[in-house]
């Protein structure tokens, strides 16, 4: 009994997918924008931030470290309540609006991701033998040169720690709960879908966007496998 | 006597607190074969780092060609680029042997035909053309010294630093790079060679240094090896 529900849901998902069923679609297509923008974004700031960690010397470098390492296993709930407190109707930015929109999510999301860049940006740098700078030198390379050169060395890092941001994100559930309030064809994602449409019984719904988020988490594990093992050369 | 092209003066180099270097005068002499000698731990890769100007943090003077190069308004880049170093470990960048051998060229912003073509002549010279397309990372400790060696003698330096090469190195490819060195010193180039090796010593040094706990003790054309 319990077997034949379940293949019946199967086969709905299945359907729903290879359909291109407009709701499914619509629920994946908000959860890529949101994912990829607050990706992009947590990019832009999160490198430049790992990179001077890794290669500045100051005051309380040690304590940030910790506080970065802590944050890695932040809980996507507790930020959606810190974020919530900031941007609810009472909160210092209530004013602007943020609360239940997609760029409420997005703040959030680079919020939750921006640690897990940073850090990961910080170990691939970190990573790069000594060696590399003293044979830059020695080769007569500029300083814009040297850095260039770093880079390209930690290239392979650097995009695991982008694309390690991307699945968190894509799978995360508080954040996009919490902050976006899972409304209908606007801030509904994949995840607040699944919790949500499961609840009301529509079990093949629910399977369908399981299943679409397991094979973006089995593609974003493989290529994060392709780029850690250095098969991209 | 050959003429110097390349002086240290008065040089002083700590590590932490640790003095590493404290030398009165070193002296390279132009196109010839100067050995650097002395046990481990005396500071002869240091000695390199700044002879070689790729570390410019020391007390004291470096002075090429009669002038100090941090006094006299030299471009510290052009004048580095104009010495190369063949380190013991060396390291290869991720990509192809050819672009490692290729990237002194590309930073000096060469055309892409003549690099190519400079690649493929040195490689060539240096019997490497079968490694030219293998991942640096495929390498034996011996390929990736020699495209080292091939990287840093495509910018024909007027002074060539050599940090114990023949570390990975085989009987035949010791022998090669020993007549090769000796060859270009005879063209012009100037060589500055730290080994621990008696053979080259005793049949390839023109000038020695010894060096021992950061200090020079003997130096000179033709000097006892009792250190």
């Amino acid at each position: 009994m319990l077997m034949e529900y379940i293949i019946q849901a199967l086969k709905g998902a299945i359907n729903l997918i290879f359909t291109l069923d407009p709701e499914v679609s619509t629920v994946v297509s908000t959860s890529l924008q949101l994912s990829l923008t607050s990706t992009v974004l947590a990019a832009i700031i999160g490198t430049p931030l790992g990179i001077m960690i890794t290669k500045f010397d100051f005051t309380g470098k040690h304590f940030l470290n910790t506080i970065l390492n802590t944050l890695l296993s932040l809980p996507t709930v507790v930020l959606g309540l810190l974020v919530f407190s900031f941007i609810s109707r009472r909160g210092v930015f209530g004013e602007w609006g943020l609360l239940f929109t997609m760029r409420g999510i997005i703040i959030g999301q680079v919020l939750l991701i921006l640690p897990i860049i940073i850090a990961l940006v910080r170990n691939a740098i970190h990573d790069v033998d000594e060696k590399m700078y003293k044979t830059a030198v020695s080769l007569g390379a500029t300083g814009t040169q040297q850095f260039r050169l770093l880079l390209s060395e930690a290239r392979y890092g650097i995009i695991g720690a982008l694309i390690t941001g991307f699945g968190r994100v894509v799978g995360e559930v508080g954040v996009s709960m919490m902050l976006g309030g899972n409304i209908k064809g606007y801030t509904r994602t994949i995840t607040t879908a699944i919790a949500m449409e499961t609840n009301k019984g529509r079990f093949s719904f629910g399977l369908a966007l399981g299943i679409i988020l397991l094979s973006i988490s089995f593609i974003i594990n493989y290529i994060i496998y392709y780029f850690q093992s250095g098969e991209f050369k | 006597m050959k003429n110097i092209i390349l002086e240290a003066n008065n040089i002083k180099k700590r590590y932490d607190k640790e003095a590493v270097l404290d030398l009165d005068n070193i002296k390279i002499f132009e196109s010839a074969f100067n050995f650097l000698i002395g046990p481990n731990g005396s500071g002869k890769t240091t000695l390199l780092n700044i002879l070689s100007l790729v570390d410019t943090d020391f007390k004291g003077e470096v002075i090429y060609k009669g002038q100090p190069v941090k006094k006299v308004n030299f471009d510290l880049l052009d004048l580095r680029r104009n010495f190369s170093v063949i380190w013991q470990n060396p390291y290869l960048f991720k990509g192809s042997v050819a672009s490692n051998i290729a990237l002194p060229l590309k930073l000096r912003n060469v055309k892409e035909d003549e690099i190519a073509s400079r690649v493929e002549n040195i490689a060539k010279k240096l019997e490497i053309t079968n490694l030219l397309n293998k991942k640096s990372d495929e390498l034996s400790g011996g390929e990736r010294q020699k495209t080292s060696i091939a990287r840093s003698l495509i910018t024909n330096p007027e002074i060539l630093f050599i940090d114990e090469p023949n570390i990975s190195l085989d009987y035949q490819s010791t022998q090669y790079f020993n007549d090769l060195f000796l060859r270009l010193t005879s063209e012009g180039t100037t060589i500055l060679l730290i080994t621990h090796d008696l053979y080259q010593i005793n049949n390839f040094a023109e000038y020695i240094t010894i060096l021992n706990d950061g200090k020079v003790v003997k130096s000179g054309s033709d000097i006892e090896l009792d250190y």
